[in-house]
């Protein structure tokens, strides 16, 4: 089918819904078939929350391992559970075995994103622009509505760690599997296994410059883009003990994978190819490693099943080095315990990768066993992303993550897939400090129902989920609230935005 | 603390940038044109500037400012402004938004040039009020900074009506927080406060400047205004749209030149010497116009146009050209002023001069870059 008559399609059922909408209001659309959606409330409110006057395990698990509480998620958390330690280990467990997870709500609302299911080659079909809206929005919503919260909060973290920006070239198509078959795929998996399918992802030989790292005759010289990246970036770290000798040997390993391209074949576009001829048969040393040359008599079955092989020997090198493991320690103590955190707990987080293979819930575990994870609360400020999404949770919105949200995340500079550069969105505080004022004019908006009528909160409804008004402060706080707060909360005229904008709310 | 220097903690040294882009292609040859050159008389027998006929201020004995620009010509022989003429993209194909696209962006890369500027300039932190698009939308050269405004007026920075009671708590609550969030947030605050008693008060521009009344001479003015309350402003993007001129040129784009000559010419007074030192404005636009008139008075899309760059120390009084002549064998296409400097190399160095710590690799990817001296 050609990209044209699916645009005609796909605007087709948009029209048309829109006209039942509005054209016959008494007849009632069911609310999965809006646009905007709302997660289902258990029945079982109103709802416990938090009453500690600081952070207790149980907000400390909703906080840094989901993308922020929903009004019921401490009830139902901390009943998993008699003591606060066991429900968090209970919580734990079931959110790093995710498909064992129900998730009707989420594949509610991204059920119309199918195209993003499309093989390969299909998704040269669609217009790019109609690829990213699906995309970005779909991120959006998988982070306000999935269960499977832990599992979202690792693809954000590994969507930055193997950025791609979809501008540069086909990725514009590409981005979509890589998300798919890599992040996606991976994001609780093995860490070598992610970081050999990130190798081969058509988006990564795109925006790094695979697909042209080649050494076809004596003066080509082999791009050093992705390789550099591969040891800085993926997996050793800048200070990972590499020279730019390895950074060229690496290169010269991975010569001649390429992709099928736009413009070139209309046949397996997307695909990866290792073309033997472009590769570099002459004899390399990566970090002390000798890979031999191949002989100049091998036969072209031959060449091809040793030089594909280089790149596993490279993968196999680096993937668990003990500098691969400080660095996505370090990354990982970064994103879940303090900007800068103690060295204790990264080399603790370290040791786990490389004695389990890099096996990510494994590591996770030991951080989150970490003392520095269990003691330091309420310390990390919640980037853009984190912010409207832990806001859409807390008050229960309905949202399509249309328009209006983008729009707020472009401003504040954290929209997903829309980052330039390879090493990702910045996880510190720093960088972000000057976004309070949109946060701040975000809470305003949502709480008065100011962002266009997909995205929608019920005051009354949320008042209604908590028995008083000190518990609906405490479900937003993660704690009870302190007596500066209830005061300004009452002074405020504005209770609700006060929560979203204050600072323990912009804070995890 | 005296809040005038903790927005930014760079206090007077701060500096804006403030780029305006004219939207449609907007014809550098007929605003600065080349009175020297026999082929834009010969192409242009009907819409040409005539040096005999109008009070065009002669800028270098080459080329000629259009009447209705006249009051940049001030500026210009104060040496605080310079014309970069036969400047654009690579983008060949013509088309409006695929020029456009480009320019803003600079590369096949996310975000615009300008936020990424903001994000590579080498701060590590960003104020709240960093970077503002005059418009109704982010503009795409905005994209990807680490925190941009879009505002009409200086009344959009308000927490919404009756804010002010939030906006009190606020300030309670963060009050009490030590860190760099409470430290930001303050920040934020005292910006926000700022504008309100800017937004209550009658401005009265300096130096006798007076701004006309429409879009583009109003958001500049708001501009100027910002920049002299110190909010932290160090990139600004505003519009004027209606370049397109293919019928009836001076119909479709006198009326856009009188905007932007009395918006540039009242922010240039206003601003006066001690203020343009810290500003500088660019002008732009994603591509000129055909050489050759059509026949409905007017020109079609063309390549090469004009920039304009004045003050933050821009070595003005010249039109910096390399210029290419008009003959049939330098038009590029179907008979347009070719591109001979590309826009990257005249932006390049006012980023470095506005921070020079600035990563311009990264603010313009994939291109060798050549930087014009344009600071002499």
């Amino acid at each position: 089918m050609n990209s044209s008559r699916r645009h005609f399609l796909q605007a087709g059922g948009a029209a048309s819904l829109a006209a039942v909408a509005i054209g016959c209001d008494k007849i009632q659309v069911p609310e999965m078939l809006l646009p905007g959606r709302r997660a289902t409330a258990p029945p079982d409110g109103p709802y416990a929350t938090p009453a500690g006057k600081d952070i207790d395990l149980v907000s400390q698990a909703l906080n840094r391992l989901t993308f922020g509480a929903r009004p019921w998620d401490y009830q139902r958390t901390r009943k998993l559970g008699t003591t606060e330690e066991a429900a968090f280990a209970a919580f734990l467990d079931q959110q790093l075995a995710p498909e064992k997870i129900d998730d009707p709500n989420c594949e509610n609302a991204t059920r119309r994103f199918e195209l993003l299911n499309e093989p390969l080659g299909e998704l040269f079909e669609y217009q790019e622009k109609h690829l990213l809206d699906a995309l970005v929005r779909s991120t959006v919503l998988r982070a306000v509505f999935t269960e499977r919260q832990l599992y979202e909060v690792m693809v954000n973290f590994w969507s930055d760690h193997f950025n791609i920006d979809p501008s540069k070239g086909d990725a514009k198509w590409l981005k979509v599997a890589d998300d798919r078959d890599v992040i996606r795929a991976h994001a609780l998996g093995k860490f070598p296994a992610m970081l050999r399918a990130s190798a081969l992802s058509p988006a990564m030989l795109w925006y790094l410059d695979g697909r042209v790292n080649k050494k076809a005759n004596d003066v080509d010289k082999p791009n050093e883009n992705y390789a550099r990246e591969l040891l800085e970036l993926h997996t050793l770290g800048v200070h990972g003990g590499y020279s730019q000798k390895d950074v060229m040997e690496v290169a010269r390993c991975l010569t001649g994978w390429g992709v099928q391209e736009v413009g070139r074949s209309k046949l397996n576009l997307g695909s990866v190819e290792f073309k033997p001829l472009q590769h570099d048969r002459g004899e390399k040393v990566v970090l002390g490693h000798v890979i031999p040359r191949i002989p100049k008599q091998a036969k072209p079955e031959e060449i091809e099943k040793l030089g594909r092989a280089e790149l596993d020997t490279v993968l196999g090198i680096i993937g668990l080095h003990p500098s691969t493991a400080k660095f996505i320690a370090t990354k990982l103590c970064q994103r879940f315990i303090a900007d800068a955190p103690p060295a204790a707990a990264v080399s603790g987080v370290a040791e786990k990768f490389i004695v389990s293979g890099g096996d990510i819930p494994a590591t996770l575990r030991a951080l989150f066993a970490t003392d520095a994870f269990l003691t330091t609360r309420g310390n990390k400020l919640k980037r853009p992303f984190h912010y409207i999404v832990s806001t859409l949770r807390a008050t229960h919105a309905t949202t399509d993550a249309g328009p209006t949200i983008q729009d707020y995340l472009l401003r504040m500079g954290h929209a997903p897939f829309h980052y330039p550069t390879p090493d990702g969105y910045p996880e510190e505080a720093a960088p972000w400090l000057g976004t309070l004022l949109w946060r701040w004019n975000f809470a305003v908006a949502l709480t008065k129902n100011e962002l266009g009528n997909a995205t929608k909160l019920d005051a009354a409804k949320l008042r209604a989920s908590f028995a008083t008004e000190e518990n609906q402060m405490a479900h937003l706080l993660g704690r009870a609230p302190s007596a500066d707060e209830i005061t300004a909360c009452k002074e405020s005229g504005a209770p609700l935005a006060l929560l979203l904008a204050s600072p323990s709310f912009q804070k995890c | 603390m005296s809040t005038q220097t903790s927005l930014t903690g760079k206090g007077d040294n701060l500096k804006t940038l403030v780029v305006v882009f004219l939207r449609g292609g907007a014809d550098g040859l007929n605003m600065v044109a080349p009175a020297h050159d026999d082929g834009y008389y010969r192409a242009r027998p009907r819409i040409a500037i005539k040096d005999r006929d109008t009070n065009a201020a002669k800028l270098d004995g080459s080329f000629i400012l259009n009447p209705i620009l006249k009051d940049l010509a001030a500026p210009y022989h104060d040496g605080a402004l310079a014309v970069v003429h036969a400047v654009g993209s690579e983008d060949a194909t013509r088309s409006h938004f695929e020029a456009q696209d480009l320019m803003e962006r600079a590369g096949d890369v996310a975000g615009g040039w300008l936020g990424r500027y903001l994000r590579f300039r080498g701060a590590t932190t960003t104020g709240a009020l960093s970077a503002i698009a005059v418009s109704r939308a982010l503009p795409e050269s905005l994209r990807g900074a680490p925190a941009a405004t879009v505002m009409r007026s200086l009344e959009d920075f308000t927490l919404g009506k009756g804010g002010g009671l939030l906006q009190a708590s606020l300030e309670k609550l963060y009050a009490k927080e030590h860190d760099a969030l409470g430290a930001s947030a303050r920040d934020t605050l005292a910006a926000l406060s700022r504008i309100e008693k800017l937004s209550k008060t009658t401005y009265s521009p300096a130096h006798g400047a007076s701004y006309e009344r429409d879009d583009f001479s109003q958001g500049i003015k708001q501009v100027a205004r910002l920049i002299k309350a110190r909010v932290g402003l160090e990139a600004v993007s505003l519009d004027i749209g209606g370049w397109d001129s293919h019928i009836t040129q001076s119909a479709v784009m006198d009326p856009q030149m009188r905007k932007l000559n009395a918006g540039l010419s009242a922010f240039y007074r206003d601003m006066g010497k001690t203020g343009m030192a810290h500003v500088t404005v660019v002008v732009m636009t994603e591509f000129g116009r055909r050489l050759a008139e059509n026949s409905a008075f007017g020109t079609d899309h063309g390549r090469g146009s004009v920039m304009f760059l004045m003050g933050g120390g821009v070595k003005g009084g010249r039109v910096m050209a390399k210029w290419p002549g008009l003959t049939k064998d330098v038009l590029e296409g179907p008979g347009d002023l070719p591109v001979t400097i590309n826009y990257r190399d005249v932006l390049a160095p006012i980023l470095q001069r506005h921070s020079p710590q600035v990563d311009l690799a990264k603010v313009f990817p994939a291109f060798e870059l050549k930087p014009q001296a344009i600071y002499g």
